[in-house]
């Protein structure tokens, strides 16, 4: 094979990021469209990961930097697809560079600029659980390593007054006349990584999502059990900063529901199990529940790992799905209704926390992709395989292949992403070899 | 739990009746059986079943799918107050609160009914009503100079309800 | 605005004042009510646990006579509300039905065309009339008055079904304080009252009214509206049973929805109006000036 095949990879979670380094470690030369500021994805919000328990952002930060330095690897950071033509061995891509106002090649990622800038907006990172800045680093293992002016709560761009990181900057790294800009690649494949959202449970009213301040999501969880998260890795309540009694997980919200996604998620009954086990390893004094339909505890070492999160751990298991949850308005505690189904006992619960294990969703960015390169989605707006046994990771225009979550529920873990980054590569490898003997 | 609960989700005696839940899955109302998944969501949502521990609209699903054809069509289905919470909770769409109608249907065709409801349909049938005003009402209406209440067109009620098999289910003579 | 009139079986038989005031209310705000020749009763939910053709019928056979009026329905009662809405969108989605229906219907004459709509005294007084205009229409603000509402169970639910049409709880509620009174949220707000097992279960249905009369007075309010005659007849007539029982003072007074609203448009309840009512309601009526002392 000639060094000279390019791949484009969409999107910089860990499916992508695999991708980017199986890829360039066979010499392809690599563009990696992130559309955020920094490549990491979900991963790098996750505290620990199942199934080893490894510190998330230890394993994923090297990958990260990895990608950085890799001499066959460009990282186009906080830019998008904006048009594709042609097809597989020529493709036209052309990505939009959105402006940071922070020049690259100036920054040293003080940090200086963020300290002082007056304007504070929730952090996506955190998931809302802290602040950040309108100039920030999404996080401190961030790759690239620099801050983004981010324009929509910018002083500067919305009244024209403050320009305060300009002036304290030492590096002269701000600019705020940047403008976007558009990038033409060619390449011969392109590799789709853009992974999921996370739904909202707003949606069902009855779990009082977003009206009730102790009922909280497994992300927003992953961020306070994290030990660099917002609250230092303690597991304290939104309403009132203190530690809970109690903890619920309740699983399968919004996945195995025909009113919203149909499927199950795959994940959330082990991140539940893993979750669960944190916060008795950090907290033994707090009970916790998990309400299950079925516990789908799948795959090597997961059934003895749910097994001893019940023994070893003390994690109660109950097997029921409640319908509503109900706030004590003076205490902020939350009383459940349920029936274990296993005794047909019906009976309140009241804890401090409640976390919703919600639904993987499809990425509303892979419609716009879809259009653009001409892959398909299946029903559900993940990417459609060309043939779901023969070439899972095949996507339906050749020449385009599909890695992680963004190809639907499978299993949608880390180690699957990974798996399936390298079966992409090899796929593409294969291919593009073969139209060079033919 | 009494001794035939005990075992029958283990046993396959006489008593399970597997043919119930393709009735109830054919019955107008009754196809959602074939969806449940035993989440016990209606059950944790559903008022009645924390008046009564005789009242569990998931057990009553499962005892449909077992065929404890017995206890199904006995007076279990009828403490359900049709308040449709469990229909608006269930996240498979199988509604057991429409469920009910279709057990019920069944259960009057073999004469299972409540003398209420049995009381509901011969007033249907004799006055067109299935409540009506007493005497003293009838003259606080002329007090309060409401207008008369109608009677209904009886003839034509019956032609419907003879049509219907409404009479016989209900063994109106 | 001009709908048939759908009264029912209970409310003329037992809910005098529901009806009374229903009828000088909606006309005072542009609704025009016909009543409806012939109709029969709406087959409500026992009915329909008997056969559902014979339910369908029995609720189409009225239908038919509105569409030969011309005129969408309005219900009073959720129960009828709920047996016709159900029926009507049945019989339109599924024309096997339909025919099903029709056929029976033959028999005298009668044929379902699929040609009207099903609201709910509720929805209309939301859609078509409007909260503001019933607060400019205000001429005693029912002020500091602390209410309980009691949406039952069939105005909003199944949910599906009502998509499009008030089906919220939301919608009773800025009704209800278009008077100027206050809405209180209690516990258990949209658990059913325990009507439709009035005659099967009593011990259940009287614990569903005790816990839900319970719940209100927890939250304090001065009084509760219904807008649906089992619902009434289960926290009023229910809660006087309860009282008598058990020895245990309650006294929470309720209000059909127009009782209230026509207190607030200035009109007096008329002594037969307030017979009707088991628990007292004199002290609310004495505080909005909403007593007439018959002649
Ligand atoms: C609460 C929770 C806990 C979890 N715990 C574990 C665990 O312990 N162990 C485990 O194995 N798995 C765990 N998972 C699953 C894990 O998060 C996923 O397997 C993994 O993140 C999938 O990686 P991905 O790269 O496919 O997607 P993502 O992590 O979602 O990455 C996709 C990337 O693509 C970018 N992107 C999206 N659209 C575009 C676009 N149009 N252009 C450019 N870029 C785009 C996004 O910004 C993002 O950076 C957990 C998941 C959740 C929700
Ligand atoms: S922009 Fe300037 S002040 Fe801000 S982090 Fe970069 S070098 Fe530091
Ligand atoms: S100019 Fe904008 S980014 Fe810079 S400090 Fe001011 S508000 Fe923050
Ligand atoms: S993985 Fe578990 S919680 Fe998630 S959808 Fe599947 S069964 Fe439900
Ligand atoms: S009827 Fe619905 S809510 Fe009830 S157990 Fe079955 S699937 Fe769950
Ligand atoms: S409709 Fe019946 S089964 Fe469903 S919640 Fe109401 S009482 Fe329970």
């Amino acid at each position: 094979m000639k060094d000279s095949k390019s791949v484009l990879v969409v999107g910089g979670g860990i499916a992508g990021i695999q991708a980017s380094l199986d890829a360039a470690d066979r010499g392809f030369k690599v563009y990696l469209v992130e559309k955020t500021p920094s490549i990491g994805g979900r991963m790098a919000q996750l505290d620990k990961t199942f199934p080893t328990m490894d510190c998330s952002i230890c394993i994923l930060a090297p990958k990260m930097a990895e990608c950085y330095r890799h001499s066959n690897i460009t990282l186009l950071t906080y830019s998008e697809v904006q048009d594709a033509k042609g097809s597989i061995g020529n493709f036209e891509v052309a990505v939009l560079k959105k402006a940071r106002h922070v020049k690259e090649d100036k920054c040293v990622g003080c940090g200086i600029c963020t300290e002082k800038c007056p304007v504070k907006v929730p952090n996506e990172f955190e998931m809302g659980l802290a602040d950040r800045k309108a100039i920030y680093m999404p996080f401190p293992q961030a790759v690239p390593r620099l801050t983004t002016i981010d324009e929509e709560n910018c002083l500067f761009f919305q009244k024209g007054t403050c320009r305060v990181c300009e002036k304290l900057c030492e590096a002269g790294a701000i600019d705020f006349d940047e403008k976007p800009e558009e990038i033409v690649l060619n390449v011969d494949a392109i590799i789709l990584a853009t992974g999921f959202d996370v739904f909202n449970p707003k949606a069902i009213t009855a779990y009082g999502y977003g009206k009730y301040k102790n009922v909280i999501t497994a992300m927003e969880l992953e961020r306070l059990i994290c030990a660099s998260g917002p609250t230092d890795g303690y597991i304290l309540r939104p309403s009132d900063g203190k530690e809970p009694e109690s903890v619920v997980f309740i699983q399968c919200v919004g996945s195995r529901d025909q009113r919203y996604n149909p499927y199950c998620s795959s994940i959330c009954c082990k991140y539940a199990i893993k979750d669960a086990v944190l916060i008795r390893e950090h907290h033994p004094e707090i009970d916790t529940y998990v309400f299950y339909i079925d516990l789908r505890a799948f795959g090597k070492g997961f059934q003895e790992f749910a097994n001893r999160s019940k023994e070893e751990y003390g994690i109660n298991y109950i097997r029921s799905n409640p319908g509503e949850i109900r706030e004590d308005p003076i205490t902020q505690d939350l009383t459940i209704w349920y029936e274990d189904t296993l005794t047909r006992t019906i009976k309140p619960l009241t804890v401090g926390l409640v976390v919703l294990c919600t639904a993987s969703i499809p990425r509303p960015d892979n419609k716009k992709l879809s259009e653009l390169i001409g892959v398909e989605l299946d029903d559900l707006g993940f990417f459609r395989a060309s043939h779901d046994i023969d070439h899972p990771v095949d996507l339906t225009v050749p020449g385009v292949y599909g890695c992680g979550f963004c190809l639907g529920p499978r299993v949608g873990d880390i180690p699957h992403s990974v798996m399936q980054a390298g079966a992409a590569v090899a796929r593409m490898s294969e291919e593009l070899a073969g139209m060079e003997e033919a | 739990m009494s001794k035939s609960e005990d075992t029958e989700s283990r046993t396959h005696d006489s008593s399970h009746d597997t043919k119930l839940m393709h009735i109830v899955a054919h019955t107008p109302r009754g196809k959602g059986i074939l969806d449940c998944i035993q989440c016990g969501r209606c059950t944790s949502s559903c008022p009645m079943a924390r008046q009564t521990s005789r009242y569990n609209p998931r057990r009553l699903m499962e005892m449909i799918t077992i065929g404890l054809k017995e206890e199904v069509l006995s007076n279990t289905p009828w403490y359900c107050l049709s308040c449709f919470t469990c229909v608006d909770k269930c996240p498979q769409g199988a509604d057991v609160g429409e469920v009910i109608f279709a057990i019920r249907n069944i259960a009057a065709r073999e004469g299972h009914i409540p003398p209420g409801i049995k009381a509901q349909g011969g007033n249907i049938i004799d006055t067109g009503k299935i409540s009506n005003p007493t005497k003293s009402i009838l003259k606080q209406r002329q007090e309060m100079g409401l207008p008369e209440i109608e009677p209904s067109d009886t003839e034509e009620l019956l032609k419907i309800l003879r049509k219907t098999g409404f009479d016989k289910i209900i063994g109106h003579k | 605005m001009k709908y048939a009139f759908f009264i029912g079986c209970l409310v003329p038989a037992r809910e005098l004042s529901y009806e009374f005031a229903a009828r000088k209310i909606l006309p005072t705000l542009d609704v025009e009510l016909v009543d409806m020749h012939g109709a029969n009763c709406c087959a409500p939910f026992g009915i329909q646990s008997l056969d559902y053709i014979s339910w369908l019928a029995l609720a189409t056979r009225n239908l038919c006579i509105a569409e030969e009026m011309g005129l969408d329905i309005l219900a009073l009662c959720s129960d009828c509300y709920e047996s016709l809405l159900m029926t009507n969108t049945i019989l339109k989605e599924n024309s096997d039905i339909k025919g099903q229906v029709n056929e029976v219907l033959s028999e005298i004459g009668k044929e379902f065309k699929g040609e009207i709509e099903i609201k709910h005294m509720i929805d209309v007084l939301y859609e078509d009339v409007g909260p503001e205009k019933i607060k400019n229409a205000v001429v005693t603000p029912l002020t500091d008055l602390k209410v309980a509402t009691q949406p039952g169970c069939h105005l909003v639910r199944p949910k599906m079904l009502h998509f499009g049409s008030v089906g919220g709880y939301d919608e009773l509620d800025e009704l209800v304080r278009a008077t100027g009174a206050e809405v209180i949220d209690y516990d258990g707000k949209e658990i059913c009252c325990g009507g439709p097992i009035r005659d099967t279960f009593d011990k259940y249905s009287r614990s569903l009214i005790n816990q839900k009369i319970k719940a209100m007075k927890k939250a304090n309010v001065d009084c509760a509206v219904t807008i649906c005659p089992f619902c009434f007849l289960q926290l009023d007539l229910g809660q006087r049973e309860i009282q008598t029982r058990f020895k245990e003072e309650l006294n929470l007074p309720i209000f059909h929805f127009p009782e209230l609203l026509s207190i607030a448009l200035g009109f007096k309840l008329t002594d037969p109006q307030i017979r009707d009512h088991r628990i007292s309601i004199n002290h609310i009526l004495e505080k909005y000036n909403g007593y007439e002392v018959s002649s």
